[in-house]
């Protein structure tokens, strides 16, 4: 299956802007994190406070819809998704 | 016909043009509230009388300092040590003597968060951390008040307009609560999120356009690109998912 991932705001400083990822059945928010943070080196720091434990504030929406209120990082991955990364900007 | 109304028609003669006299009506009787005058809150506030909006509440507890002045543009060198939302005030009051403006030195929170919203239409976001945004947009939500969310970091920005009972909340844009910290920020940053904000506004007041309120706009400075992200209402969300779900609000509680 193939599944968009589209990087906003900081994250651009670290990843492409847009890009498509194939992952076989199953694979879940998780799986997609580890390849994206072997494939752009700086990226892990960014969305992960330890191994395993994602910044709590990092948004990821799965076809808009935050993975906090689904599964977080276990939520599935379907073909045709469209997953979103951005921070919290916060100033004013 | 007064001569005062027929100056006042003068004035916005050139947007008349664009949304008409029964527009520029809607927003001389609009109330807003500006939480925030920095970056954000300035540049909202100083197109926001441009505008005519008729009434301006603009809250901030803080003075200027001299790290404010890359992009807070209501404020002078002089004005360093000044309370904001007074010094804010009197910048627009001389721009346009004919709106009503209300500074506020308090925080948000150091008072009952709904009587800040109290006889407000629309409240314009330009609060720098996430502990005051959540306690005023989750009671702008319960209060039906529409919710201009604005943010900026360094060349990036966003707006969401927050309307009550048809899109989603703050709390289902941002989850977690992100770290309070000294945000690097420029002005030209602050003065497009800004303006777009009051253009949300405008269309709020008027009743023209298309809100951006089922999705989040995304500004990129850097690559002069921007992006629509479409967000969903989450349904157990505690602010404005289904009734078992909601928890009361508690003041003071971010």
């Amino acid at each position: 299956m193939r599944v968009r991932v589209k990087a906003f705001a900081t994250f651009r400083e670290v990843m492409d802007s847009q890009v498509d990822l194939d992952f076989v059945s199953g694979a879940t928010i998780r799986t997609l994190l580890a390849e994206l943070s072997g494939r752009y080196e700086g990226l892990g720091g960014l969305l992960f406070a330890a191994p395993g434990t994602m910044r709590d504030f990092v948004n990821i929406l799965k076809n808009g819809r935050n993975i906090h209120f689904l599964a977080d990082l276990d939520t599935t991955l379907d073909d045709g998704d469209v997953i979103a990364l951005f921070p919290p900007l916060a100033g004013g | 016909m007064t001569v005062q109304s027929d100056d006042r028609k003068e004035r916005y003669r050139r947007q008349i043009a664009v949304f008409g006299e029964e527009g520029q009506e809607k927003i001389g009787k609009t109330r807003l509230l500006i939480a925030g005058a920095g970056g954000l809150g300035s540049t909202a506030a100083l197109f926001a009388a441009m505008a005519g909006f008729g009434t301006i509440g603009i809250m901030d507890p803080g003075c200027i300092e001299e790290t404010n002045l890359n992009r807070q543009v209501l404020y002078r060198e002089a004005d360093i040590g000044r309370p904001k939302a007074d010094t804010a005030a009197r910048a627009i009051r001389a721009m346009n003597a004919s709106i009503d403006v209300e500074p506020v030195t308090a925080a948000i929170g150091t008072t009952p968060v709904k009587d800040s919203i109290r006889n407000i239409d629309v409240v314009i976001d330009g609060l720098d951390n996430y502990p005051a945004r959540f306690l005023l947009a989750d009671a702008a939500w319960r209060c039906r008040v529409p919710f201009i969310h604005g943010a900026a970091e360094g060349f990036y920005g966003r707006v969401c307009t927050i309307v009550p009972e048809t899109s989603p909340c703050l709390r289902c844009i941002v989850p977690g609560l992100p770290p309070v910290r000294e945000t690097p920020i420029i002005g030209v940053t602050t003065g497009v999120v800004g303006c777009v904000q009051v253009t949300e506004a405008i269309k709020l007041a008027t009743g023209s356009g298309v809100l951006i309120s089922d999705h989040l706009w995304l500004w990129d400075g850097l690559r002069l690109r921007s992006d629509r992200l479409r967000i969903e209402r989450i349904p157990t969300c505690h602010v404005c998912g289904d009734d078992k779900y909601q928890i009361p609000a508690k003041e003071g509680v971010p």
